[in-house]
């Protein structure tokens, strides 16, 4: 059996309704995604998974048990992490992980030798006893990864690990959950950051509380996507958007969206090749240089935008 | 039993780093003790007065050194009637005599009525009350020599009326007997009531507490866990102000010291579940703050503190039973200056129990389950 299972899961505050019956399984060993933007019903989604809120209605088992009912028996095979808030900033680097330990029941032996593991997966040897308030958001994050795992839980669940982290502990993050996978953990993780979306076995999109997709990567990408993504990489980026959106509103090019990529534009149509020329030309008439043109894989970003719209 | 102290450590680590709060804690009931006691210990003395003198005689004199005989007053000399209205209006004076032109004739016609007038500022009740008190014992003696000589007696034949004060409880009737246990039960109440309130809402403020609520804490390991502490420090605040009050302060302690010890751990409790209730309704610390401010001023009216209870209106009277403070404090004067025992502070026992027991009951289960 799955170890996470959401079936028809809906809550409301009031009139509102932030999730709407949303049904989901991530699967045993597996990066599960969960992406949307903020206020799109998210932490509502996963507090309901950790056993913290009550559902309007459906339901959530973890590993088998009732989320809200058996939380006694599921919280010890399950840990939880978030970026911001796991550790106690006034308490040093062992302090936190003792506690973290001795929450969890680990005797004096297997303690020690947790801690000295978590550690070593944090990179923290030798700053036992620095205060975690002093640390930067790369190191606090692994510490906070390394407390969640202290006592060698099942599951992981990850709100937002990795919001406001500089882009390389972004990536030596990533490396730990491979490798916290290879060792046979699910990972459950929620976040905002695409680039992230593309390392997850699986993932789940929601928007206003709907899940408006679910699936691999590639598989979203092939289902969700209408057309071909242009990458053009022109002299005036911004001027290049202008007037390719002009030219779709006023129908003279086929084009689903015109997207500003830093220096880049994507441009979403059917049959990309076909139109090559006449998107070089528009962009010349306008006295737009252009310097490479190419049809590209599309990026789960490109996927998403194209959805949204 | 280890997750409750693995808590417990956590929490003594937190307030060894945030060390102002137990310091707080256990020095700010501690130094408003010492100022109470110290302030209401001392009697009243050198209110400033001023004397008009119309009369100017011998009779007058003897009148003004009576006063100042009497310790209370400092004679700030004598002035017109303008002048003692602007000094009463700024506050230089708190009392004013006033002798009639006619004094010392009035005095030796056994057919006159010597007067005196004296001018009290009412704005500040108990310098005024002191200064009435000793300005009615000159008075009482003036009249009482006045008499003998109208009789025309020798002083040592004259007996008049003997009216003999015995005080129990407090012989000297000094304020410092009244205030200070009063203060010292507060203060008890003060300090369990805030540390409490702070418990869960400094996590829920720092954003911890959903991470406490996802480990396999039980909500009763976490309570415990919070709570802890709490008595802990609060105990030790209550042990050291008793050992103030009693070898510093002097005061008597007539009745059970261990009764004292049991009801105050019993009332400690009680004040600890309403903290615990104020600490999950409450969304930040300024919110608990402003809370534990309004339960304790509360409660503060039906401790006999401020007003006596037994003067209030009926409904309010019965309304005190209901306030555990009530109770607290007439078991802890009864214990400190009366000597009481079980046989007589029963009642407020009983009653101290009884609200424990709700309260207790109630606050457990609200707080387990927003905990949940």
């Amino acid at each position: 059996m799955n170890p996470v299972i959401v079936s028809s899961l809906t809550k409301r505050f009031g009139d509102f309704t932030a999730v709407d019956d949303i049904s989901f399984e991530v699967r045993r060993g597996e990066i599960f995604g969960f992406l949307g933007p903020n206020g799109a019903g998210k932490t509502t989604t996963i507090r309901m998974i950790l056993g913290l809120l009550a559902p309007t209605a459906g339901s959530v088992r973890v590993l088998g048990m009732d989320a809200r009912r058996e939380t006694a028996k599921i919280r010890p095979r399950t840990g939880y992490m978030s970026q911001r808030f796991s550790l106690y900033n006034d308490l040093t680097v062992i302090q936190n992980l003792r506690f973290y330990g001795a929450a969890y029941g680990l005797g004096n032996a297997q303690l020690q030798e947790r801690i000295r593991a978590a550690l070593q997966l944090a990179d923290l040897e030798g700053r036992e006893h620095l205060k975690t308030g002093e640390l930067s958001g790369g190191w606090r994050q692994r510490l906070a990864l390394g407390a969640a795992i202290l006592h060698e839980p099942e599951i992981i669940f990850l709100d937002e690990p990795t919001a406001g982290v500089d882009p390389l502990s972004r990536r030596t993050f990533w490396d730990l959950l491979y490798r916290l996978v290879e060792e046979g953990v699910t990972v459950f993780v929620t976040t905002h950051y695409m680039d992230e979306a593309e390392h997850c076995h699986r993932l789940a999109f929601i928007r206003r509380g709907q899940i408006i997709a679910l699936g691999a990567p590639s598989e979203i990408k092939r289902h969700k996507m209408r057309g071909e993504v242009l990458e053009i990489a022109p002299e005036n980026a911004a001027r290049a958007v202008e007037v390719l959106r002009t030219a779709r509103l006023e129908g003279a090019l086929p084009l689903e969206s015109v997207e500003l990529y830093g220096a880049l534009v994507h441009v979403i149509l059917p049959e990309a090749r076909k139109h090559r020329k006449d998107i070089l030309r528009t962009l010349q008439n306008a006295h737009i240089r252009v310097h490479n043109m190419d049809v590209i894989e599309p990026s789960l970003e490109d996927v998403f935008i194209a959805a949204m719209q | 039993m280890s997750r409750i102290l693995a808590l417990t450590r956590k929490e003594f680590i937190h307030l060894r780093n945030d060390w102002w709060l137990p310091a707080f804690m256990l020095l700010g009931g501690l130094m408003e003790l010492v100022m109470v006691a110290w302030v209401t210990s001392r009697p009243i003395t050198n209110l400033p007065i001023l004397v008009v003198d119309y009369d100017r005689s011998a009779a007058s004199r003897e009148v003004v050194t009576a006063l100042e005989n009497t310790g209370t007053f400092d004679l700030r000399g004598y002035a017109d009637e303008t002048a003692v209205k602007d000094a009463i209006v700024r506050g230089d004076i708190n009392a004013a005599v006033v002798i009639p032109p006619d004094f010392s004739e009035q005095m030796v016609n056994p057919q006159d009525r010597p007067q005196l007038a004296v001018i009290l500022n009412g704005a500040e009740s108990i310098p005024a009350t002191e200064a009435l008190r000793s300005v009615q014992g000159v008075a009482y003696n003036l009249n009482t020599a006045l008499v003998v000589e109208r009789l025309h007696l020798p002083p040592e034949q004259f007996a008049g009326f003997d009216f003999s004060l015995r005080v129990w409880f407090n012989e000297a009737l000094k304020d410092a007997f009244y205030t200070v246990p009063a203060e010292f039960g507060l203060m008890l109440e003060f300090v369990v009531l805030l540390f409490a309130a702070l418990a869960f809402t400094r996590e829920r403020e720092l954003g911890t507490l959903e991470q406490l609520l996802v480990m396999p804490f039980s909500s009763l390991e976490l309570i415990l866990g919070k709570a802890i502490p709490v008595l802990a420090i609060a105990y030790s605040d209550f042990l050291l102000m008793l050992i103030l009050i009693r070898y510093v302060f002097h005061l008597p302690l007539r009745g059970s010291l261990a009764l004292l010890l049991v009801v105050a751990f019993g009332y400690m409790l009680v004040e600890l579940g309403k903290g615990m209730v104020i600490s999950v309704v409450s969304h930040t610390q300024h919110q608990a703050f402003l809370l534990v401010m309004l339960v304790g001023m509360t409660d503060f009216m039906f401790t006999g503190y401020a007003a006596p209870v037994e003067g209030m209106p009926v409904a309010l009277q019965w309304l005190a039973n209901l306030v555990p403070a009530h109770h607290w404090l007439t078991i802890l004067r009864g214990v400190l200056l009366k000597g009481a025992g079980i046989s007589v502070l029963w009642p407020n026992l009983l009653g101290l129990l009884v609200l424990g027991i709700i309260i207790l009951t109630f606050s457990l289960r609200f707080v387990r389950r927003a905990l949940d």
